[in-house]
C-alpha cells in the first residue's frame, strides 16, 4: 500500500489584524519617512551645528556652546527676540478675534454666507509674496491708496512701513487680512460642533446673544480656541506667513523694528554664511516654542473640557 | 467556488506600495546618471545675467562670450542664470557653497569679497594674467580684489554714484541747470522746492543692505571721516555724525521717501521716471536703464553734492568674475576669467568696452578701455560721467559681513530710526572695535 504523500507544509501567515495593521504602517512610511528625512533630520542636525563655527564653504570646527554665548551677548538678537513677541502679542489675540467674529458672522448656511466665506477666505488662498506686494504698493508714501486716505483724513506725511513705530503694526494687520479666512473656517467647525439644544434652551431661560455667546459659545469652543491660539503662536513666532511678508515688505527694516527672529536667522545663514549661530538661535527658537505648548497645554488640559 | 472575476481581483495594496517603491527607484536614476556624468560635464558660470536675464543686450554679451570660449577651448563652459534677487539675496549661492557644490566660475561684488576670501574659496587669478595686463588696472580699481599682491576676482566694470535729475520736475519747479547743488544744505533746499504733494525732491535707498551701505559711503568720505584706521574704527568722529544727520534730515525733512518703488533707489524706472522724485541717488548703470525703459524721459545727471569743507569723492562699484578654488577645474575656471576680461588681445580689450558701453553702462575698469572705447565716453551722459563724476572715485569697501552689519544699523537707527546720529556712530564704533579685535581675516580695505 502506497504511503499518502503528506499534504504541503502552508507557510504560517499573518492573521488578519496583522495584515491590517501591516498595511496600515505601509501606507503611513512614506509620509513618515518624508517627515523623518526633510524636518526630523534636519532638526537633529540643526541642534548639532549650532555646537560649531560653519565658514558658509564647507567649514567646520566644533565650538561648543560659543554660538548660544555670542547669542547672549548679541544686542541684535535681544532686539529680535523682543520684535517677535511684540509680533505675536498682537497678533495672535487680533487673529483670534478676527477668525471668530468673522465665522459668527457667515454661520448660518445659506447661499449669502456661502459667497461671503467664500470672500473672506479669498485672501488665504493668494500667495503671501503677491499679498505683501499688493499691500507694499497700496502704503507706498504719498502715492498709496491708504496714504492718499490717510492723507485726506490730515494725517500726512504717515509712512506706514518706512516708520520703525508704525511698521511693525503694519505688518500685523497684513498678516491678519491674511489669516482671518484660515481661521474663521476653523472656528465654523467648531461652532458647528455646539449643540443647538444648548442655544434654544438659553433662549427659553431668558437669556439674551451676549450671554449665549458668554457662557455657551465660548466655552465650548475651549478645544478649538486651544488649537488656534497654539497655531497661531507658533505662526507668529515661527511661520512662513511672518517670514514671507516681512522679506518683501520691508526686509527687517526700518531700523531692525521689523526684524523677527527667523528674518535675523535667515540673515545669518545665508547673509552671512554663519550657519552655525544661525542654528543657535533658531534652536533656541524652537525649545522655546516646545516650552510654551507644554506650558500651554498643562494649563488647558489640551483644550479638553473640565468633565472629560 | 468559482469567482467571476477570477484573475482580474483589481490591484491589492501591495501592488500599489510595489508599484510606489518602482517607481521611486526609477526616479532615482536621473540623479545617479548625474553623479556618473559629472567628471565630463561643463564648467558652470552662474550669474544674473543671462540666458535669462531681461535685458536682451547684456544676455547677448554672455552668450556670445560663452561661445567664443567654447568654440576654441577643449573644457567648455555653461552659463547658469540665478535671477538678481535670488543671486544676491536668496539662498541658493550660501547652500551650494556649504554643501560643496558651489559654481565653478560666478561673479562678486566688493563687499561681499572677504566672506568669499576668508572662505577660502577663492582661486588665485595672477598666474594668468599678463603683469602689463595688471598694469593696465589702476590700483584703486584692483586693490579690494587682491590680497597679498595676488588677483582673486577681476573686475567687468566700474560703477560711479551720482545724482539723476528730471527735466520736467526742474521745469515745473522753474530750475534749471544752474539750480544743481553743490553743497548738502544747498541739496537740502533745492529738495524741499522739488517736492509736493505727488513727488518727492529726492531719493536715497533706504532698504537695509549691502547696497544701501554702498551708496552712503561716499557723503562719509567726503568728510574726511572713514569707518576704521590702522585696524581700529574711526567711526565715532564729526564727519560720521554729519554724514549719518544729512541723510536723516533729508528723511526728516520730508524731501526724501521712507519706501522706495520697484528695486529700489537703483531703478531709475520705477522712481525718477514715474514721476515719485525729482532727484535720484543711481549709478552710472542707471544710463542704461533709461535707454532700456524710459528712453524718451528727459534726464540730467550731476555729481554727487559735498559738505561745507568737504571733498568730493564718489564711490566705485562693480562686480568682477572669480573662480572657486573647490570647483571642479579651478585651473581652467581661472583661466576663463583672464581670458575673458584680462588678456593681452584686442579682442578681450574690446569685450570689456562692449559690455560697458552696448551691454550696459559702466566705467571700463582698464585703463586702455578708455582708449579703445574712445568717444563713446567723451559724449552723453557716459562722458558726463567719465570726465566729471568719475574723476574722484574711491573703490568700494571690502569688509566682513559682521562689520556691514553694523554700519548697516547705524545708517538705519539715523536715517529712518530717527535716533541721535552721534549716540549711533558712537554705538557703533565700539561694536566695530569689538569685532576688529578678534577678526583674523584678509585686510579690511
Amino acid at each position: 500500500m502506497a504511503a499518502t504523500p503528506s499534504p504541503p507544509r502552508k507557510r504560517p501567515r499573518l492573521s488578519a489584524k496583522h495584515r491590517e495593521w501591516l498595511s496600515g504602517y505601509l501606507f503611513v512610511l512614506p509620509d513618515a519617512l518624508g517627515l523623518l528625512i526633510f524636518l526630523g533630520i534636519p532638526m537633529a542636525m540643526s541642534f548639532v551645528i549650532a555646537l560649531f563655527r560653519v565658514d558658509g564653504f564647507g567649514g567646520y570646527q566644533f565650538i561648543g556652546l560659543a554660538n548660544y554665548r555670542q547669542m547672549l551677548a548679541d544686542p541684535v538678537f535681544w532686539q529680535s527676540t523682543w520684535v517677535t513677541l511684540k509680533y505675536a502679542v498682537f497678533l495672535v489675540p487680533l487673529t483670534y478675534v478676527t477668525g471668530l467674529g468673522l465665522a459668527l458672522l457667515v454661520q448660518r448656511t445659506n447661499r449669502y454666507n456661502s459667497v461671503v466665506r467664500l470672500m473672506y477666505f479669498a485672501p488665504h488662498m493668494v500667495s503671501l509674496v503677491v499679498v505683501a506686494l499688493v499691500w507694499q504698493f497700496m502704503v507706498i508714501d504719498k502715492i498709496g491708496i491708504v496714504s492718499r486716505f490717510l492723507s485726506a483724513i490730515g494725517l500726512s506725511g504717515v509712512s506706514l512701513l518706512g516708520n520703525p513705530d508704525f511698521a511693525l503694526f503694519t505688518v500685523v494687520i497684513v498678516s491678519v487680512w491674511f489669516l482671518m479666512g484660515y481661521y474663521m473656517l476653523i472656528f465654523l467647525g467648531g461652532l458647528q460642533d455646539i449643540p443647538k439644544e444648548y442655544y434654544e434652551a438659553a433662549r427659553v431661560d431668558g437669556a439674551g446673544p451676549i450671554a449665549r455667546f458668554w457662557f455657551i459659545t465660548l466655552p465650548l469652543l475651549k478645544p478649538t480656541s486651544f488649537f488656534i491660539i497654539l497655531v497661531s503662536t507658533v505662526a507668529a513666532t515661527a511661520g512662513a506667513q511672518a517670514f514671507d511678508i516681512i522679506y518683501v515688505m520691508t526686509q527687517g527694516g526700518p531700523s531692525n523694528s521689523t526684524s523677527v527672529l527667523i528674518i535675523y536667522v535667515y540673515q545669518q545663514a545665508f547673509g552671512f554664511g554663519a550657519f552655525g549661530y544661525a542654528a543657535a538661535i533658531a534652536s533656541t527658537l524652537v525649545v522655546f516654542l516646545m516650552a510654551f505648548t507644554v506650558v500651554f497645554y498643562a494649563m488647558t488640559r489640551g483644550g479638553r473640557f473640565t468633565y472629560e | 467556488m468559482s469567482n467571476g472575476f477570477k484573475g482580474s481581483r483589481g490591484p491589492t495594496r501591495r501592488g500599489i506600495i510595489a508599484a510606489g517603491a518602482a517607481a521611486a527607484t526609477v526616479s532615482g536614476f536621473p540623479y545617479i546618471n548625474r553623479m556618473a556624468h559629472a567628471q565630463g560635464a561643463p564648467l558652470k558660470f552662474w550669474q544674473f545675467y543671462a540666458p535669462g536675464g531681461s535685458v536682451e543686450s547684456q544676455v547677448n554679451w554672455f552668450t556670445q562670450l560663452v561661445a567664443d570660449w567654447n568654440a576654441s577651448h577643449e573644457k567648455q563652459i555653461e552659463l547658469e542664470y540665478v535671477p538678481n534677487t535670488e543671486y544676491m539675496n536668496g539662498t541658493k549661492l550660501a547652500t551650494s557653497f556649504a554643501s560643496g557644490e558651489g559654481p565653478d566660475i560666478f561673479i562678486i561684488s566688493p563687499g561681499d569679497f572677504l566672506r568669499y576670501y576668508n572662505g577660502g574659496v577663492l582661486q588665485d587669478l595672477t598666474p594668468h594674467i599678463d603683469p602689463a595686463v595688471q598694469a593696465d588696472y589702476p590700483a584703486e580699481v584692483m586693490a579690494s580684489r587682491k590680497v597679498d599682491d595676488k588677483i582673486y576676482a577681476i573686475p567687468m566694470e566700474v560703477d560711479p554714484m551720482a545724482m539723476y535729475y528730471s527735466v520736467k520736475a526742474f521745469d515745473d519747479a522753474g530750475l534749471n541747470e544752474n539750480d544743481i547743488p553743490k553743497t548738502w544744505d544747498e541739496f537740502l533746499e533745492l529738495g524741499k522746492k522739488l517736492t509736493n504733494g505727488d513727488r518727492f525732491g529726492a531719493m536715497f535707498h533706504t532698504a537695509p543692505g549691502y547696497y544701501q551701505n554702498f551708496t552712503w559711503y561716499p557723503f562719509l568720505w567726503q568728510t574726511g571721516a572713514d569707518f576704521q584706521k590702522d585696524g581700529k574704527s574711526a567711526f565715532d568722529s564729526p564727519g560720521t555724525v554729519q554724514a549719518l544727520k544729512f541723510w536723516q534730515d533729508a528723511i526728516e525733512t520730508g524731501i526724501a521717501p521712507r519706501q522706495m518703488l520697484g528695486g529700489g533707489a537703483n531703478d531709475l524706472t520705477a522712481n525718477l521716471a514715474s514721476g515719485y522724485c525729482a532727484i535720484q541717488n543711481c549709478g552710472v548703470w542707471g544710463i542704461s536703464q533709461m535707454r532700456a525703459n524710459a528712453p524718451d524721459f528727459e534726464y540730467g545727471v550731476f555729481r554727487l553734492p559735498v559738505p561745507e569743507g568737504g571733498k568730493y569723492v564718489t564711490v566705485g562699484g562693480g562686480w568682477a568674475f572669480a573662480a572657486n578654488s573647490r570647483g571642479k577645474d579651478p585651473e581652467t575656471a581661472a583661466e576663463f576669467c583672464a581670458w575673458a576680461l584680462a588678456a593681452k588681445d584686442e579682442a578681450s580689450v574690446q569685450r570689456g568696452v562692449d559690455w560697458v558701453t552696448k551691454a550696459k553702462s559702466n566705467m571700463p575698469p582698464r585703463t586702455s578701455g578708455f582708449e579703445v572705447g574712445g568717444d563713446l565716453f567723451q559724449q552723453g551722459t557716459l562722458g558726463t560721467f567719465a570726465n566729471e563724476i568719475a574723476t574722484s572715485m574711491r573703490a568700494e569697501p571690502r569688509m566682513p559681513p559682521q562689520v556691514y552689519k553694523i554700519i548697516s544699523d547705524a545708517i538705519q537707527a539715523a536715517q529712518l530710526g530717527g535716533q541721535n546720529p552721534q549716540d549711533v556712530a558712537s554705538s557703533a564704533s565700539k561694536q566695530i572695535d569689538a569685532f576688529l579685535a578678534s577678526y583674523r581675516g584678509a585686510p579690511i580695505l
